[in-house]
């Protein structure tokens, strides 16, 4: 298993507003996420986890820093590329509380858009989706609307979606929280087994604790910066 | 490659295609009002195509006799007659008069003229039952509209007329439907008065003075002479009001374009716009129920050239097939409008130009909030 970083952060700040309404959220975090890992990335609500991911995501445009996909130099105290959503659609998978998929299309078709609009022949991203759906144990589900399906099958859908375009790093931000505990262990072992067969840095945005030894390492937001922590042996036993 | 519009036009069938009907049905009122245009213009000019003339002579100094007053004697005729270049010259009326119950009144414009003459007003291409006048007296012939049919009886002052003959499609220049009568009785029509006022008349030495008159003469030209020089020879000779049929079109129609062109534009515009805004808050409120799910598109990395694509391909469909049905819409019901209502091709093509440009004029709104939507709006929080 390659240990090369799969996200590196050097640095990096996020202001909100100005003067008056300055909100410092992130002050001079740096760390790494390696191809391969899973880590927890866990803080208070408010302390900009969320806002961490999309920056990490090239959504949200830091203030100063630098950011690494990759090998890729993305962010340096600008963005390096016009094109932020190429990045996004390429390189990145986004996971979320809500499945947010669209009503419209239906299973195969949520999970074929990003594929598609890389370039991915239809044939071809729909063998991929396919091949997700099963893993997933909805294949039979693949014509359905998402309004025909379960929380967790939906759920499922919006994990395969985020897989289908063969990211190399994952995000994802407390993709547990709308499942029970059993759904939830499911979904982080998943993420686990994805890091390691895909080689993909996956960052999860979590408030269960429950969760945490099954995650390699923990990223936690102190003082408007990042920290790294070991997963604790008597966490890992839990 | 996946296509949004068509997804979602899927997902939303219902309620796109009533919203299509709607708009096709207000589109349909403009083909129909283009067509009252199109078949005002056709209906001013069926009884001077019928009528065939080349030369109309009407009082001095009017434009006669359909756009002003014009009275002239029935002898004129005759000194046209003797004109070098004129084959034939015909003396002619015309006269609003009302029908009696059948059921309900009918206005009408009876034409008069001489069954024995050159000209016969009544196109036998538009006779669909009986005959043409045969006699000089109290027969009558009628379009359709009226009601009537052969063999009916219609008093009128003092006297019986027998239908003998209907056509169909004939009106005058306003589009009111046409009866014909002879000469003799449209003057007696024209200018018979009370009995009373018959009385005063004689007592002033006047009696019948207008009986003869006319609302004007009409002529042929000989083959080899030019219609504009026997025109012009008439007018100098005789000090009457002269118009070739060409004139005479213009006359009939000019007004008429400049008038209706106007007044049909403004309302047609309108309608246009209406469209046009339904169209824009339909899809801007499509837009904005989808807005969390485009949002969500641009955050996986989705380009606005794809879903800025898809709001105009919906709302590109949404015209079509409102134009679509506005042509449904307007071929069903042409025919019940009591006046004469032309569709016409090309009015259909230009009205197809001119929904796609309010089509795209209209989707601008939801463009506009599909830019500016923000990815991170849907998981806000
Ligand atoms: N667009 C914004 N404008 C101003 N402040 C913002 C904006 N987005 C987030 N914040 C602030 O940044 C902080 C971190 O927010 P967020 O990243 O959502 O936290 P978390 O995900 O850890 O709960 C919060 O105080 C929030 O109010
Ligand atoms: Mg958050």
């Amino acid at each position: 298993m390659a240990t090369e970083a799969g996200i590196r952060v050097e640095n990096l700040y996020k202001h909100f507003g100005k003067r008056d309404t300055l909100v410092r959220v992130i002050e001079g975090a740096s760390f790494e996420v390696n191809k391969g890992e899973l880590v927890a990335l866990i803080a208070p609500s408010g302390a900009g986890k969320t806002t961490l991911l999309m920056m990490i995501g090239c959504v949200e445009e830091p203030t100063s820093g630098t950011i690494w996909l990759g090998d890729e130099k993305v962010y340096e105290d600008k963005w390096l590329t016009k094109e932020q959503r190429k990045i996004r659609r390429e390189k990145i998978g986004f996971i979320f509380q809500a499945h947010y998929l669209i009503p419209f299309l239906n299973v195969i078709e949520n999970v074929t858009l990003v594929p598609q609009t890389n370039g991915v022949s239809e044939q071809e991203a729909n063998k991929i989706a396919m091949e997700l759906l099963e893993y997933f144990d909805i294949g039979d589900k693949a014509k359905a609307m998402p309004s025909a399906l379960s929380g967790g099958q939906n759920q499922r859908v919006a994990i395969a979606r985020a897989l289908a375009n063969k990211p190399q790093i994952i995000l994802a931000d407390e993709p547990t929280a709308a499942l029970d505990s059993k759904r939830s262990v499911d979904v982080v072992k998943m993420l686990k087994k994805i890091a390691i067969e895909q080689n993909v840095a996956v960052i999860m945005v979590t408030h269960d604790e429950a969760m945490l030894p099954l995650c390699d390492r923990i990223l936690k937001i102190e003082d408007k910066k990042v920290v790294s922590e070991n997963v604790s042996v008597q966490e890992k036993i839990l | 490659m996946i296509n949004l519009a068509q997804k979602d036009v899927q997902h939303t069938l219902g309620k796109f295609l009533v919203t299509a009907m709607g708009v096709g049905m207000l589109l349909g009122i403009v083909l129909i009002m283009i067509g009252v245009y199109r078949g005002m213009i056709i209906d001013a000019q069926v009884l001077l195509d019928d009528i065939g003339a080349d030369v109309w002579v009407v009082q001095e100094d009017t434009l006669g006799p359909f756009a002003e007053a014009s009275r002239v004697h029935e002898d004129l005729r005759d000194t046209v007659r003797v004109i070098d270049g004129v084959k034939s010259a015909e003396a002619l009326t015309f006269q609003n008069i009302q029908l009696p119950q059948k059921p309900s009144p009918v206005r009408v414009v009876a034409v008069g003229f001489d069954p024995f003459g050159m000209v016969n007003p009544v196109s036998p291409k538009r006779m669909v039952a009986g005959r043409g006048l045969m006699r000089s007296h109290y027969e009558m012939v009628v379009t359709d509209k009226t009601g009537y049919h052969v063999g009916d009886v219609i008093r009128l002052l003092r006297h019986d007329y027998h239908v003998v003959g209907v056509t169909h499609g004939t009106v005058s220049s306003g589009g009111e439907p046409l009866i014909y009568v002879s000469l003799k009785d449209a003057q007696e029509l024209q200018f018979s008065y009370s009995n009373n006022r018959i009385r005063t008349d004689r007592a002033r030495g006047i009696e019948g003075a207008e009986g003869h008159m006319v609302n004007a003469i009409v002529a042929r030209v000989k083959p080899g002479y030019s219609i504009d020089e026997v025109a012009k020879n008439i007018e100098t000779t005789l000090h009457k009001g002269v118009f070739t049929a060409t004139q005479e079109r213009t006359l009939l129609t000019q007004n008429l374009i400049k008038m209706a062109s106007k007044q049909i534009g403004m309302f047609t515009g309108i309608l246009v716009i209406v469209s046009t805004i339904i169209i824009a808050l339909i899809i801007y409120t499509m837009t904005l129920e989808k807005i969390k799910e485009i949002a969500i598109m641009k955050l996986v990395g989705i380009p606005n050239s794809m879903i800025v694509k898809m709001i105009a391909q919906e709302t590109l469909l949404l015209g079509v097939l409102a134009f679509i049905f506005a042509n449904l819409f307007s071929h069903l019901i042409y025919s019940k409008f009591p006046k004469r209502v032309v569709l016409e091709i090309p009015d259909a093509w230009m009205l197809f130009g001119v929904v796609i440009v309010a089509s795209l004029l209209a989707s601008l709104a939801g463009i506009k909030k599909v830019i500016s939507a923000d990815p991170q709006a849907a998981i806000g929080g």
